[in-house]
């Protein structure tokens, strides 16, 4: 037995492994917003047809809300997905977009063509992006029954994080978080 | 159906692969023909059985038999035909189907060729092979099965793969060329294990084990070409390489590989280094384990990296086992590989082959560090960190350095470097060359100092490569009577064929060199009618369309190139929109010429038809792929036997004698 290269060679690999393993404690590609995990802020914005849309009045479902616009490729991307989304969680959960730094008109030609998914709200001055910190579109807000932000995405939201979100939203129990 | 047809056959692999092992030592330890030929059987029905599996996956892909789950994440009734051939490897359940076959494939080569001439170790080097294989089997088995069946209901269509594969051919090459590599270097890992197990290390290991190490670190350096390609055409940043984790993990197996082909040419000449050479392959085979791991796990972050799995941890421990039984064999049996006594001097060609070695290793140990250290900080202080390619540049960039100078000292230096006399004419003749590549580099307007010193030490290499390399058929005709140069090159066709890769070296490291050093770019927002421009080109938008193709949206800006007026074609970059990814996908257009490329890449399509183009050239980019495709053919005329081999062909019952002489030391 030739102790010297035991040492060297548990020497460096020994620290390495339970380095490796390590790493597995966290994925390297979440980056946290510090908005998750504080209530909402609040908006009430009108829709394409003038209907007025109050977050706090929608408290007790939980809300995605999905900053977008005709311009931004990957909205497109995300769409049918949202379609999707909207459609499997009818009645559970509300879907609302927020145009971002975009024309109405185009906002409702898109919508006529490819399916709406909710209400796309007019957001004057950007004020609400502003309140939410949106960097670019889209960026998707998920909102919890309290009205607690739970997650967040940045870019075309995948639909592993729609669909696991969504189960962690509904799941939560309205009355436990008042 | 498909899918038990599918497990059947995987489970088939593993028996074979679990009995072939226990066999196999068995029989290594006995001594035992019979044990060996039944190794070999079963070695061959491993292989029989992922050729099966991966047939059987094949036909439910093309099939569209979404009932199979893999066929399900990956499969899309809208993909064309070659790419759901290569949607196999394109995702991770598949790629490790994929890996097995490679395997297979290896096993059943190593098996059939290797029956003469190596009888004394195959018996361990299969079992080895089937060991790996065993636990490859056990994966697809059980945390990677791509056969278990979809969960009702089974849908009618799929996403198909990753868009990012689909977006151009070399995808196609690329992945199978690195498993080529990565898989391979088992192979001459069995070999090392198997001199351990025997306690000899005699010619019948020696010229066996080069031949199956070059073969995948020739795969592995075209694997990494064609990535640095691949990532050119189609990511549209305008670079090759960016020092990302999982490029860097096909780099580390290759920096071993190759030190390790160097030191196993001063074992064959002097009989030294023989210990160091076993080191260094079993390295290599850690690496490319550890090198699958952080790709398929999940741990860093990489533009190639899978989603994270359960595969992760069960790899580690595999890892974990693999280095265990290698440091505990190294530490056991290591003292057995005598080396022949030796007071070699430093300044001679193997004092220059152990500066290659440490050289090399540094390298693989500065990448390493780099690559791993994002894991450390997170783990240790809780900050994501990224190293990025400053300190890859400025770690490897000189090591580098130092290796170019070495391709043209150590070839120059004689062996034993016994004649100071004859040593300082060997370094002074290539010094006007060295000086040629300085003027050369001044006055194509070179004027940093890593720049002109890589110029001066590829001058002094390139003469010395050439010199070496012509020697054989510039002196056989003379000798020999009138003996053409083909036949000249045939009797050592790994000598010429060591320096063909020399010179592909030479050239792609000149290329990186000036690729890196000499980029230009611009960038602009322009409307129909706006021209950029850049080195001499101007680039007009002509506008831009957007088409609809089955599995993919995209919109392309025509851009229309020309120089001093004169109209050089028609360049078409796009942005590519598939329905299951989050952002479009770049395909830049690339005009390459034998000076320079020309790069564009849409940046954004704007709502009123404007568009964001960028531009870029770099110059010799093309030499860097010329170089490494000189790099694959030389190594191919390495594979040709040499005369003295042609004429040893015919089995010898001659056991492969301890080969060194009893006293020696380390």
């Amino acid at each position: 037995m030739n102790r010297k290269v035991l040492l060297v060679g548990l020497g460096i690999s020994l620290p390495l492994l339970v380095l490796l393993g390590f790493g597995f404690r966290h994925d390297p590609q979440i980056v946290e917003s510090p908005l998750v995990g504080k209530p909402a802020p609040n908006f009430r914005l009108a829709d394409l047809d003038g209907n007025i849309v109050d977050l706090a009045e929608l408290r007790g479902r939980p809300v995605i809300v999905n900053f977008w616009a005709t311009y931004c490729v990957p909205c497109w991307a995300e769409h049918p997905l949202l379609l999707e989304g909207s459609r499997r969680w009818q009645g559970e959960i509300h879907f609302l977009g927020v145009i971002f730094q975009d024309d109405p008109d185009l906002i409702a030609q898109f919508t006529a063509e490819y399916g709406r998914w909710g209400p796309s709200l007019i957001d004057e001055g950007g004020r609400v992006a502003i309140a939410y910190g949106v960097y670019g579109p889209p960026e998707t807000f998920f909102i919890g029954r309290d009205g607690v932000i739970v997650d967040k995405a940045i870019g075309a939201v995948a639909p592993e994080q729609l669909l696991s979100v969504a189960n962690r939203m509904l799941a939560q129990s309205a009355a436990a978080t008042g | 159906m498909t899918s038990a047809l599918g497990q059947g056959f995987v489970l088939l692999g593993l028996i074979a692969a679990g009995f072939g092992a226990a066999f196999g030592y068995i029989a290594g330890v006995k001594r035992s023909a019979a044990g060996l030929r039944l190794t070999r059987r079963l070695a061959l029905l491993f292989a029989v059985a992922m050729v099966g599996a991966s047939a059987v996956m094949w036909y439910a892909l093309l099939n569209h038999d979404f009932s199979v789950s893999y066929v399900a994440q990956v499969g899309s009734l809208a993909t064309p035909l070659h790419i759901t051939i290569f949607s196999l490897w394109s995702s991770l359940e598949g790629s490790i189907l994929f890996w097995g076959l490679i395997l297979g494939l290896y096993i059943a080569a190593a098996a059939t060729f290797q029956r003469r001439g190596h009888e004394d170790y195959l018996a361990y080097t299969l079992a080895t092979l089937l060991g790996i294989g065993a636990f490859f089997t056990f994966l697809i088995a059980s945390v990677a099965d791509p056969f278990a069946p979809t969960p009702p209901p089974v849908p009618v269509d799929g996403p198909g793969p990753n868009p990012l594969l689909q977006n151009h051919l070399l995808m196609a090459i690329h992945p199978p060329m690195l498993y080529l590599g990565y898989v391979g270097m088992s192979v001459p890992f069995a070999m090392a294990v198997a001199a351990l197990l025997r306690g000899q290390l005699g010619a019948t290991w020696l010229r066996p084990m080069r031949r199956w190490l070059l073969v995948p670190t020739s795969f592995l350096t075209a694997g990494i070409m064609l990535g640095g390609w691949w990532s050119y055409e189609v990511l549209g940043w305008g670079g090759y390489w960016a020092w990302d984790p999982v490029e860097n993990a096909s780099f580390l197996p290759w920096l071993t590989g190759i030190a390790a082909l160097h030191s196993g040419i001063v074992q064959q000449r002097r009989g030294t280094l023989k210990a160091w050479t076993v080191i260094l392959i079993m390295i290599t085979f850690l690496l490319t384990i550890l090198g699958t791991f952080l790709t398929r796990s999940g741990v860093v972050n990489s533009v190639h990296s899978f989603t994270q799995s359960p595969i992760g941890p069960v790899f580690l421990g595999f890892l974990g086992l693999c280095a265990a039984a290698v440091v505990v064999l190294l530490a056991l049996r290591i003292d057995t590989l005598v080396s022949e006594p030796s007071n070699e001097r430093l300044v001679s060609r193997e004092g220059a082959f152990l500066l290659n070695n440490l050289l090399f290793v540094s390298l693989m140990f500065t990448v390493l560090v780099g690559t791993l250290y994002p894991i450390v900080a997170e783990s240790l202080r809780g900050v994501k960190v990224s190293v990025g390619e400053p300190y890859f540049n400025r770690m490897a960039v000189p090591l580098f350095a130092g290796l170019l100078l070495l391709m043209g000292v150590g070839p120059a230096l004689p062996w034993g470097g016994s004649d100071p006399k004859l040593v300082r004419r060997a370094l002074v003749r290539p010094l006007p060359a060295a000086a040629v590549g300085l003027v050369v580099a001044l006055l194509f307007g070179a004027r940093s100092a890593p720049v002109l010193i890589v110029s001066a030490f590829a001058g002094f290499a390139l003469w010395v490569t050439a010199d070496q390399g012509l020697r054989p058929v510039r002196a056989r005709p003379r000798r020999q009577g009138g003996r053409g140069p083909l036949a000249a090159v045939l009797v050592a066709p790994d000598r010429l064929g060591a320096y063909v890769v020399h010179l592909g070296v030479l050239i792609t490291f000149v290329a990186v060199a000036v690729s890196s050093t000499f980029q230009r770019e611009a960038e602009s927002t322009l409307r129909a009618g706006d021209t950029l421009r850049l080195a001499g080109y101007e680039m007009t938008f002509r506008g831009a369309e957007r088409v609809q193709e089955p599995h993919l949206i995209r919109h392309q800006a025509e851009v229309e190139v020309s120089t001093n007026g004169r109209s050089r074609g028609v360049l078409y970059p796009s942005l590519n929109i598939y329905p299951n990814q989050r952002e479009p996908i770049g395909t830049p257009a690339v005009r390459t010429s034998a000076g320079h490329d020309l790069y564009l890449t849409l940046m954004n399509v704007g709502s009123d038809g404007s568009i964001g183009l960028r531009a870029i050239t770099t110059p010799l980019v093309a030499w860097i792929w010329i170089g490494v495709v000189i790099m694959v053919l030389g190594t191919a005329l390495c594979l040709i036997p040499t005369a003295a081999e042609r004429r040893a062909t015919t089995p010898r019952a001659v056991p492969d004698l301890a080969a060194s002489p009893a006293g020696g030391g380390q």
